[in-house]
């Protein structure tokens, strides 16, 4: 039967090192063994190829070589196949027996390529567990289980040549599933070669040699099974030798060794450990495609042997590969890690490892979800502390910054407030003062970069400079900046310098966040620093009086106009001086009716209220007056008062109430007033005429303003009569005063 | 130990049992035992599990090496709650025959929707048939 080359993935499998994952692959093992006997016991007919392919051996000397200078190779026993014969032994380092070992393996080797089988790494390496105390026999039971896998994969790749193997046959006890390739599990891996391949080996003379030894019987497959794999035996094998072996029982590729054989005769089996993966050591198969690939794992000395293997499902086998069911190990299977023998070559935390494990004897199991702890896990504490560090160090790394108030600003507001709660919670609570962590990010200075070499953007390379060696006229670099302002629309140009000023005012807000974290004797030189660019500011909006005609042309008013143009005022106020504030409060009130007009849409404008109300609290009686006023004349070319306007919009209302509330605080506290001629007159003139307004005014049309103050009755009461009060508190809904007997009106 | 406050960071999830969801949709069930810089992943004793419905196949993988860019995201597993779950386990063999048939099913239903387009003569190039080229 045509063999085809099976790649295997089983060595994934060793590098696990998990003992439950271990004892399956084990249990794995077995019945790829048994299954290959089964599949390959019926096939007759290879034999006969079997034969013919004997001569091709002879050219695998040089690759044997090579083999038996690895270190404990593992040759399986090769069983009698229809096709080939195979066989390994244990190979154990530094044994007088490795002579026999590589020829052997050339016989394996032979066997293989006789079967022209391509490429198909061997998946001994499930087996490549650390069993404790290799026996020859038990060694020969692991070379039967690995030719059994491998047997098996090929069985998996040869398509309709292969019969199914009834169970019908006396010699066959159970069937096995192989395990499922990387290449059909994975359709992205092309080629799994695990290991290089051995090339071909001559196993004319080992085979002659050890021909006399090989006896096998089906039934030793049951009783010992191995763990370790073998290797791909030589096809050379004659098929004289597999006569005396019972016929059926042998499949084709028979990577283990079923029972007693070849190694323990040879006298000194060693185990192999097969090179690393990468190693160039082994041609790819050649003429005939015999590969196998090299055992990865080290067999170790000590194998235990399960004490029953499993029972499987034995499934058909097609080339797509269904992938064979995975089982898992009975109960009463016991592992035990064999130590690898001196010569194996192991990762250091592999042979840690695998110390641990035999140190603690027992295979864990994996306990119950609830009695999983740390501790129990050996694998725990693979990344060491060192590691850890090191990964958060570059994390760290990461996150320098110049600015982290800037940078980061998410988390440094998010743990302000953070600890602000806890300064509350600390204050009303108890003492428990606990500190949230924070993040200290890396902070690193800015350092003072010169700029060495000038470049403007657009020229080609360097400018030239002209020094005192070597004076050049310099070129006049001229900014051909786009003329915005010749660009007629007025609107975009409003945007445009809210923009920029937008930048500038972000500007200071940053140098008050930095003054504010300094300490007390830099503050001067950021306040001025920060006085002068609030100044640039307010220069930038051109505040200017100007008439309600010309309204929409003003500059300041078109910035007003716009959404992020009253945020800016609003963010800006509070840095201002307070002549500069003022002329903004006067301005917009002054325009209050053309601003609320344009606010229609946006309904933006209680964005200012804010911050103008608190500037209302600091103005003087006479400013307030003058404020006033602005509301209280009439409009150019109608009777109508904005004041009335003022009641549809909510900005407007809250403006006058806050307006007036402040005015009643004034007068109400002893504070000097220090009114101008005329102040008082206006002031009573002003609530009179919004008491009359108010009381004429629908309810329905009274929007209700932001923020309503409580003195603003006692005002009324101030002047007015009980009635009105009374109408006008129903209208404002405002909270009814404590006592009317209390009120002078 | 609180390494890195105030962030996220992976190496408090050192040596517990994680789900990683792959960009190429694979699902990973395994210990985190290494990580670095880029979130690369190593998963050991890794499972892959096939979800098609409600039932859900383990193919037992190994170790893992992931790496980071690949990661679509990944949580930790609560040990005592990972059996309460409504899915039902099948098979290996079970669960890809269920994603073969799924798969099946999509492309036909693909096709058919393909071929409605055509005959309205509207041609809506497929990502998948553009990386062909």
């Amino acid at each position: 039967m045509a063999e085809s080359s099976e790649p295997a993935i089983l060595e994934d499998y060793l590098l696990a090192e998990d003992a439950p994952l271990l004892e399956e692959m084990a249990e794995e093992d077995e019945e790829i063994d048994l299954y290959n006997e089964m599949t390959f016991g019926l096939d007759r007919d290879s034999m006969e190829e079997e034969v013919a392919k004997a001569p091709a051996p002879p050219d695998k000397g040089p690759e044997l070589s090579l083999v038996g200078e690895n270190e404990a190779a593992v040759v399986t026993e090769v069983t009698v196949e229809e096709e080939e014969a195979e066989y390994k032994a244990t190979v154990q380092p530094g044994l007088g027996a490795e002579e026999e070992e590589p020829m052997l393996e050339e016989m394996e080797e032979a066997g293989e390529e006789g079967e022209a089988e391509p490429g198909a790494p061997r998946d001994d390496f499930a087996d490549m567990e650390e069993e404790t105390g290799v026996d020859e026999r038990e060694e020969e039971e692991e070379e039967e289980e690995e030719e059994e896998e491998e047997g098996e994969e090929e069985e998996q790749h040869e398509e309709d040549n292969e019969e199914q193997n009834d169970l019908g046959d006396p010699a066959v006890m159970r069937a096995v599933h192989s395990k499922p390739t990387l290449e059909s599990l994975d359709s992205a891996v092309l080629d799994s070669r695990i290991g290089s391949t051995w090339g071909e080996f001559e196993g004319d003379d080992l085979m002659a040699a050890d021909s006399g030894a090989w006896t096998s019987s089906p039934s030793s497959i049951l009783s010992h099974h191995m763990l370790e794999r073998g290797y791909l035996g030589s096809p050379g094998l004659k098929r004289s030798d597999f006569r005396m072996m019972s016929p059926k029982s042998f499949p084709q590729r028979f990577m283990r060794q079923q029972s007693p054989m070849m190694p323990r005769s040879m006298g000194s089996p060693r185990p192999y450990t097969p090179p690393r993966r990468a190693s160039p050591l082994f041609t790819p198969n050649q003429s005939s495609g015999y590969v196998s690939p090299t055992p990865f794992r080290p067999m170790s000395r000590n194998i235990s042997t399960p004490t029953q293997p499993l029972a499987m499902h034995f499934g058909p086998m097609s080339p797509s590969l269904e992938p064979p069911l995975f089982f898992s190990p009975p109960a009463g299977c016991q592992l035990k890690f064999s130590v690898p023998s001196h010569m194996t070559q192991l990762h250091p935390q592999h042979q840690r490892i695998l110390n641990q494990r035999q140190q603690r004897g027992q295979v864990q199991s994996i306990s119950p979800k609830k009695a999983w702890s740390l501790k129990a896990d050996p694998y725990s504490g693979l990344m060491t502390r060192k590691e850890k560090d090191w990964v958060i160090k570059v994390q760290m790394m990461q996150l320098q910054s110049e600015n982290p108030h800037l940078d980061d600003y998410y988390y440094q507001a998010y743990y302000h407030r953070l600890e602000r709660k806890q300064a509350e919670e600390e204050l009303l609570g108890g003492r428990n003062k606990q500190e949230p962590p924070k993040l200290v990010t890396p902070y690193i200075q800015k350092m003072e970069i010169y700029d060495s070499v000038v470049r403007i953007a657009g020229s080609l390379g360097q400018v030239a400079m002209s020094t005192c060696y070597s004076p050049r006229r310099a070129i006049d670099a001229v900014h051909h900046a786009l003329q915005e302002e010749a660009a007629g629309n007025q609107r975009l140009r409003a945007l445009h310098r809210i923009e920029k000023m937008f930048l500038q005012l972000l500007e200071v807000e940053e140098t008050q966040r930095k003054m504010n974290l300094l300490p007390e004797e830099q503050h001067p030189r950021f306040c001025e620093k920060k006085s002068h660019e609030v100044g640039r500011i307010y220069q930038a909006l051109k505040i200017r009086a100007c008439d309600s005609e010309e309204e929409a042309e003003d500059e300041f008013l078109q910035v007003l106009c716009v959404r992020k143009g009253k945020k800016l005022t609003a963010r800006l106020l509070p840095h201002l001086a307070r002549e500069q504030a003022e002329e903004i409060l006067v301005t917009v009130t002054r325009h209050l009716p053309f601003l609320m007009r344009k606010d229609a849409l946006d309904e933006s404008l209680p964005v200012l209220y804010g911050p103008l109300s608190e500037m209302v609290g600091r103005m003087t009686f006479s400013e307030l007056i003058e404020v006033l006023q602005e509301l209280t004349r009439p409009l150019a070319g109608s009777t109508e008062l904005p004041l009335t306007m003022t009641f549809k919009n909510q900005f407007g209302i809250s403006l006058l109430y806050a307006l007036l509330s402040h005015g009643e605080r004034l007068l109400s506290s002893d504070m000097p007033l220090e009114p101008h001629s005329g102040d008082f007159e206006k002031w009573t003139d002003t609530v009179f005429l919004v008491a009359r307004e108010l009381s004429q005014v629908p309810k329905t049309a009274l929007v209700e303003p932001l923020f309503l103050p409580s003195n603003l009755l006692s005002l009324f009461c101030r002047y007015l009569d009980k009635q009105t009060i009374h109408r006008l508190e129903a209208k404002m809904e405002c909270s009814p005063l404590p006592s009317e007997a209390a009120m002078p009106c | 130990m609180n390494y890195m406050p105030g962030t996220a960071s992976l190496i408090q999830d050192i040596d517990k049992k994680h789900l990683v969801l792959l960009r190429d949709g694979r699902t990973l069930i395994g210990y985190l035992r290494s990580i670095d810089q880029f979130a690369n992943l190593v998963l050991h004793q890794t499972v892959e599990r096939i979800h098609v419905g409600k039932k859900y196949g383990d193919i037992p993988r190994g170790i893992f090496v992931v790496r980071g860019e690949n990661v679509v995201l990944l949580g930790e597993i609560d040990l005592e709650k990972e059996s309460d779950t409504p899915l039902q386990q099948v098979s290996i063999e079970e669960i890809l025959e269920e994603q073969r048939v799924e798969q099946q099913a999509k492309q036909e239903s693909e096709k058919l929707k393909v071929q409605a387009l055509k005959e309205r003569g509207l041609s809506i190039p497929r990502a998948d048939t553009l990386d062909e080229y």
